[in-house]
């Protein structure tokens, strides 16, 4: 069979959107929404590329569950009675400019560069310029998230946002990962996830909130 | 030539404590001599296990566990040995000092309990998790340990779940896991480019991909270098990359504090360089600029110390400083420097959690933290006072002390490669050190008695804190006084380091 490309190509395009939903929608609920539409926008991607590599189905379902479900699922019960986000540092018309801005650029720069990374061995061709591209953009945009954004739980969608990214990086970078690998890396985001806004939790419970420019005890 | 051959032994360095750990989750609360028995023995047999890969190790073998996954040559070994050692270390000295702490806080006794259970199953998997780091070879698998000794060590950071320590858990967590990720990338790209020299699934291998790295294309080289030294540069609290560190480092619990200081941070730089010094051969650039960000980070961490009032706090800078010494040698890239990197980084293993397990029996006894407030203690508390001067002195570099033989190599193996400017800074910052810890034993252990030191319950710490502070007092002066005992392995594992090294030795850095 052959690779869908237009599929791949909105996909891939879809997967920025949602990004920028996830990191500019004011509402915590919101932005995990945005949040699982990208997950299964990873987990159709996944899916898309699994006609060149049937292991990659095995990721598509590992994604499913720890991106689609596990991941939301802790945000969501993170975010209960608390769905408006801290006002960040950057309001919403700058950081909209801003975002577009470098999203832009890091697509034209990592596409145009990210030949020399790709050994091919998926066979993959043109088509894992894109997916590089779209990966750093993600990776791009995690950063800036978390960079920015003052409230605690924002900020650990912008860390999900980043894995993101690497993890889709893998697919064109290495094709032939061993399942045990992956399985590490997909549950170690969720663990990590989980522990955070368990802590996240415990800042709400002594601070009043999660807005973290309080978090001020510990200068320097 | 190394002969590589099958053994349970690194599977059993890391399986134990692991499964001593979910042992105290399932019976701890029951019974607390149960639950420190458990962690005692899980803690004393990784390193019983540890010492026999040890030998091995010397002995010119190389043991491999679970196929070729676990990977344990003499590098791997110096390392296991090290990490076991001080969490053994830790263990005994948490059994009085984390009672003490959890009862102080006037909890019910079934909390206090239950946070003792997840206090002693925690760091029994955080102990096994760095082990794990330092026998993984696989490259993805050693991302996703060097990850979990984070996830392991996140809640133990937040133990006490005060404003303060809630902050630094948060801090931790957030910080090194964005860290981490950039090394993820960075071991995705050595993974693509090695994967297409060797095939298929073989280029996961560390030991493989060593043997083609020079080949790898140059951009690669640098965008992952680059991803490979922010990303466990963060870990192992290199400057710009350190702000978590002092916070996690106080605010942690003292037995965890000694083994973030004493040990994590040399899993860091252990995982980066393994990593990155695969490119030294091909790639000159790469060495330079580890010696560049090691001489920065040495000395702002120093300075950084010297403005601290919190003892704990100073510690954990003058912690960042001393990385910066271990990655100056490293960056020097020639045997020598190597292999004064790895001697300075066993002796700051040594020497800082003996300090900070003497800050905490400091805090045991007087509850006081603040340098300002302290003052007088050596009366009282003679042995902890003895320890910690011995602690200042051995990272101060000054004889007979084990510091003083590793910063004499370190200066040694600059000036043989000519890196003058680095071994100038090199030894004026010693001298700062010098004065950032003296100062500190002296404002706590001498002069008049403090209100805080003055209270009649003020008195030495129990014995098992002592025993423990003991132990590593003793190393730190025996490696000073008779360094030969560590020449063996030292060489061994540099010789790990050095097998990617084709060009002539001592020819990286010279301009």
């Amino acid at each position: 069979m052959e690779l869908n490309r237009d599929l791949i190509h909105t996909l891939s395009f879809l997967m920025i959107l949602t990004s920028f939903a996830a990191a500019e929608s004011r509402n915590l609920r919101h932005a995990t929404v945005a949040y699982i539409a990208q997950a299964l926008l990873i987990c159709g991607l996944l899916a898309a590329y699994s006609v060149t590599n049937e292991a990659l189905l095995w990721w598509a379902a590992t994604a499913l569950v720890t991106k689609a479900i596990l991941v939301p699922a802790f945000l969501w019960h993170a975010t209960a009675g608390a769905e408006q986000e801290t006002r960040p540092l950057i309001g919403f018309g700058w950081s909209a400019i801003i975002l577009i801005a470098v999203l832009a650029a890091m697509y034209r720069l990592t596409h145009a560069h990210a030949a020399v990374f790709i050994t091919d061995e998926a066979g993959l061709h043109g088509i894992a310029q894109t997916n590089l591209a779209v990966a750093f953009t993600i990776f791009v945009l995690g950063l800036y998230a978390i960079f920015t954004r003052r409230d605690a739980i924002k900020t650990v969608i912008g860390l999900c946002l980043l894995e993101n990214g690497v993890h889709l990086s893998l697919v064109s970078l290495a094709p032939r990962i061993k399942e045990t690998a992956l399985v590490g890396i997909a549950t170690e985001v969720v663990v990590t996830v989980y522990l955070l806004l368990y802590i996240i939790s415990g800042i709400r419970e002594k601070f009043g909130s999660t807005d973290t420019s309080q978090l001020s005890e510990l200068h320097w | 030539m190394n002969k590589e051959m099958p053994s349970l032994l690194p599977a059993l360095v890391v399986i134990i404590p692991v499964a001593a750990g979910a042992l105290i989750f399932l019976v701890g609360r029951f019974t607390s001599w149960l639950r420190e028995a458990i962690a005692l023995a899980g803690s004393a047999g990784a390193l019983v296990c540890a010492i026999g890969v040890g030998k091995a190790a010397l002995g010119g073998a190389v043991l491999l566990s679970f196929g070729q996954q676990f990977y344990a040559d003499a590098l791997s070994a110096l390392l296991v040995v090290l990490v076991s050692f001080v969490g053994f270390v830790a263990t005994v000295y948490s059994l009085r000092y984390m009672r003490h702490q959890v009862q102080e806080g006037g909890l019910p006794h079934t909390t206090t309990q239950g946070r003792l259970t997840v206090f002693y199953a925690l760091l029994m998997w955080f102990v096994a998790t760095m082990l794990w780091a330092c026998l993984s070879n696989n490259i993805i698998m050693l991302y996703v340990a060097v990850e979990a000794s984070t996830i392991a060590s996140g809640l133990l950071v937040a133990f006490y779940w005060d404003r303060r320590s809630l902050e630094a858990g948060y801090k931790y967590l957030l910080l090194l896991t964005v860290g981490i990720t950039f090394s993820l990338f960075g071991c995705v790209l050595v993974y693509a480019a090695g994967a297409a020299l060797l095939k298929g699934s073989r280029g996961l291998l560390l030991s493989d991909l060593r043997t083609v790295a020079d080949q790898f294309p140059a951009t690669t080289v640098a965008l992952a270098s680059a991803f490979l030294i922010v990303g466990f540069g963060t870990k192992a609290g290199i400057a710009p990359f350190h702000p978590w560190l002092p916070d996690a480092h106080a605010e942690a619990p003292t037995p965890v504090s000694a083994l973030l200081s004493g040990v994590m941070l040399k899993i860091a730089i252990y995982a980066l360089v393994r990593t990155v010094s695969m490119f030294y051969p091909g790639f000159s650039p790469v060495a330079a600029f580890v010696l560049a960000i090691g001489v920065f980070t040495m000395i702002l961490g120093d300075f950084m110390a010297l403005a601290q009032d919190d003892l704990k706090r100073m510690l954990a800078y003058s912690s960042v400083s001393q990385m910066g010494y271990v990655l100056v040698g490293f960056g020097i890239g020639t045997q020598l420097g190597i292999y004064a990197a790895l001697f300075h980084m066993i002796n700051h293993a040594l020497a800082k959690a003996l300090l900070f397990l003497a800050a905490g029996a400091v805090i045991y006894s007087t509850g006081a933290r603040a340098l300002s407030r302290l003052g007088g203690l050596a009366k009282k508390m003679p042995i902890t006072s003895f320890c910690f001067f011995v602690g200042a002195f051995a990272i101060s570099g000054i004889p007979p002390f084990n510091g003083f033989q590793s910063k004499l190599a370190l200066f040694v193996a600059g000036a043989d490669a000519e890196v003058w400017w680095a071994v100038v800074l090199g030894i004026g910052t010693s001298l700062i050190t010098l004065v950032v810890l003296v100062k500190a034993a002296k404002m706590v252990f001498w002069g008049k008695l403090s209100d805080a030191a003055s209270a009649p319950t003020v008195k030495e710490a129990p014995a098992t804190v002592c025993i423990a502070m003991v132990i590593l007092a003793a190393l730190c002066l025996g490696l000073g006084i008779y360094p030969k005992a560590v020449y063996k392995p030292l060489r061994a594992a540099s010789e790990q380091v050095q097998t990617v090294v084709k060009t002539t030795p001592g020819t990286l850095v010279k301009r």
